[in-house]
């Protein structure tokens, strides 16, 4: 044979192979040409590890129902994820990817403060939209020039509410006792501010040393101020010293902490009598939201928590930010993602409802599974829930989801 | 901020969280006595007391005293076996060098456990009692049972120590081990012995804290800071001098509140180590330093 007709024949044979290829392919698919990519990066090891991957099912569960309604901008949505390892350089090094290679106009799912801090700027340099769960106040500060939102209350949003459900409690007289921690002092600051403003009071504030053995002493010190109730800023191992110490003391005042302070373990480790009728406080997903039952139904879960629900609403506003836009740009989602998810269009409550809305050329409000979902212009949510339970007996009761 | 009318409650505090903390500082102390280098490796074994405590305690039922006891001889037994098969091998390499494979050993030791038990928080099966008034004084009934407790180990220890042939043999090595070698002292068991009653007590230590908090595979290491404060304070290698130097951090660490605010307490034990080496090299009760 010679080697023209070798050629040929190859040539040949690519062609048809092409082919075939177009034909297998179903039709939807070929009808919207190449893919709407977006990037994924949430921490699938590390200490994030646990919510990592249910945020990004999470993601791929709102994605799936956009791509069976026909897709964005006539394009299928296709999420691309790395795992940032819970570790700011693994992290950065896949926002490279992410910006550089795959070339995305969003990158949704960053969860511990140092990995976000440490991403932001390869986000806001690219003008690639950045959507985040970490807590700390100091990430909306970060000159993000817009392409950043949180739906994770910052401490001053949580403090905040904090005081306002204790003085809804009638409490007139509030003691902190604040671990050594950069949020104390600002959660103090906070707290105090508006106890007073709803006739309530912050009669002294502590910041303990922590791994120390006992703080009776502490203890004492709060006491003398003859508090209603007695908030415990801290982590588990200090926390649950403070709670035997003020049980040796006869407080008999009310106690508040954060949920990760008095875990279930902690109900474990102590006896029933000194744990009894704490309270304890945590971000809630909006669980009377009709986007809470939406996302329930889309990941067959009894209770989505809270991680899973940003994860939703993450989601939801980037393609509806970017249906809004008429483009996939970090810009377009940048400057349409307020006019999507605020102000006075229609409420909707998933991302499919939303972009089937703004075909019809209507206005629209998402409202999301997490919260509301309105951000103010540094990218912090106005409002969230906050789930309150009450330990009886050594365990959890729901108090409320305020 | 705290104010002078306290003082005698913070006195008392201070007494009770010094005792608790003299413990392992006779341990850490006895061991340099006789073995000649910190030995950091205490705070894993802190660790292994409280969790061996827990174990019979909870796991099997035992009542605290029992429990205690158990404590002291496992974390006694793991002294000797980590003592042997680690940290022997590197004296001749100098006490720096063995100072830092202590270190070494206690986190892997510190990861056993966590690798054994997980990193959750457990309590001992003991319930917990509201505090007596002494007029205007506070006191815990634990916290006395575990003063007394951790008051009859010393006592015991001294008595040992002035006593026995081998509390005699062991305080003529720690004095002159060329002495007592000639004397037909065998040092390698004398080591032994102050490696088991050093590190049990460390676990015994370690479960007097965990009684009085809640223990994790971190209880030691939290605590390995003012120890160490207290025997350098005290002067190392001198029992007595770990007492006094315990009550000392316990003591001023509280008394600081008059005048502090409470998040600078861990620094008094450090501000205590740097006037005393300042003013006495040899700590309050030390001998001239070798």
């Amino acid at each position: 044979m010679s080697e023209e007709n070798a050629k040929s024949r190859r040539r040949f044979l690519q062609a048809s192979a092409g082919l075939a290829v177009a034909a297998m392919t179903p039709a939807i698919v070929r009808a919207q040409g190449t893919p709407l990519q977006l990037g994924v990066l949430t921490p699938l090891t590390g200490a994030g590890g646990f919510d990592g991957p249910r945020m990004a099912k999470a993601m791929q569960a709102v994605i799936d129902e956009v791509n069976a309604a026909g897709g964005l901008l006539g394009r299928k949505v296709v999420l691309v994820v790395e795992d940032d390892q819970t570790n700011p350089e693994a992290a950065v090094r896949g926002a490279r990817k992410l910006i550089d290679v795959t070339k995305v106009p969003a990158i949704m799912g960053t969860w511990a403060s140092a990995v976000t801090s440490a991403v932001a700027p390869l986000c806001w340099e690219s003008r690639t939209f950045l959507t985040t769960v970490s807590g700390a106040d100091s990430i909306t500060k970060l000159p993000h020039q817009g392409y950043l939102i949180r739906t994770q209350p910052n401490n001053h949003l949580q403090a905040g509410k904090h005081a306002e459900f204790i003085a809804s409690l009638g409490i007139r007289r509030c003691y902190m006792l604040s671990i050594q921690a950069p949020f104390s002092q600002p959660t103090q600051d906070r707290a105090t501010e508006v106890l007073k403003q709803l006739n309530s009071q912050m009669v002294g504030t502590l910041i303990y040393d922590k791994d120390k053995t006992t703080y009776r002493s502490e203890v004492d010190q709060a006491l003398r101020t003859n508090p209603d109730l007695i908030y415990l800023n801290g982590y588990a191992p200090d926390v649950t010293i403070l709670l035997r110490d003020l049980y040796r003391a006869g407080y008999s005042g009310l106690r508040f902490a954060q949920s990760y302070a008095v875990t279930s373990k902690v109900l474990e480790s102590l006896p029933p009598e000194v744990t009894e009728g704490v309270i304890t406080v945590q971000p809630s997903a909006d669980v009377s939201s009709p986007a809470y039952e939406l996302a329930k139904k889309r990941l067959s879960l009894p209770e989505p928590d809270s991680y899973e629900t940003q994860a939703t609403d993450w989601a939801s506003l980037v393609s509806l930010a970017i249906a809004h836009a008429k483009v996939a740009t970090g810009e377009g989602i940048h400057d349409h993602v307020r006019r999507i998810s605020q102000g006075n269009g229609t409420k909707v409550y998933s991302a499919t409802e939303g972009i089937k809305l703004l075909a019809q050329g209507k206005e629209i409000n998402y409202e999301g599974a997490s919260g509301p979902c309105d951000f103010t212009d540094i990218g912090d949510i106005v409002d969230c829930k906050f789930r309150y339970n009450k330990v009886v007996g050594g365990k959890f009761q729901l108090l409320k989801v305020a | 901020m705290t104010s002078l009318a306290e003082v005698p409650q913070l006195v008392v505090n201070g007494v009770m969280a010094g005792t608790i903390l003299a413990v392992p500082a006779i341990g850490l102390t006895a061991i340099y006595a006789v073995l000649r280098f910190p030995n950091f490796a205490l705070a894993s074994h802190a660790t292994i007391g409280a969790f061996a405590g827990y174990v019979a305690n909870v796991r099997l039922g035992l009542p605290i005293l029992p429990s205690i006891v158990l404590a002291f001889l496992v974390a006694g037994a793991v002294g000797v076996a980590s003592d042997e098969l680690v940290l022997k091998r590197f004296r001749p390499a100098g006490y720096i060098t063995t100072a830092i494979a202590s270190i070494a050993l206690t986190i892997a030791l510190e990861n056993l456990v966590r690798f054994t038990f997980g990193n959750e928080l457990r309590g001992y099966d003991l319930p917990i009692v509201r505090d007596l008034h002494l007029g205007t004084i506070r006191v815990g009934p634990q916290q006395l049972q575990n003063l007394l407790i951790a008051a009859i180990a010393m006592v015991a220890l001294f008595a040992f120590l002035a006593f026995t042939r081998t509390g005699k043999a062991m305080r003529a090595v720690a004095d002159n081990p060329m002495l007592a070698s000639i004397k037909g002292i065998n040092a390698d068991v004398i080591g032994r012995i102050v490696n088991f009653v050093g590190m049990g007590l460390a676990g015994f230590g370690g479960m007097l804290i965990g009684l009085d908090t809640t223990i994790d595979p971190l209880t030691g290491f939290r605590s390995i800071l003012s120890v160490f404060a207290a025997a350098v304070v005290g002067g190392l290698g001198s029992i007595p001098g770990a007492v006094l130097g315990a009550l000392t951090v316990g003591i001023g660490e509280e008394l600081c509140l008059l005048f502090l605010s409470p998040d600078y307490r861990s620094a008094i034990g450090f501000v205590a180590i740097l006037l005393v080496l300042t003013l006495r090299p040899r700590g309050i009760l030390g001998q001239a330093a070798y």
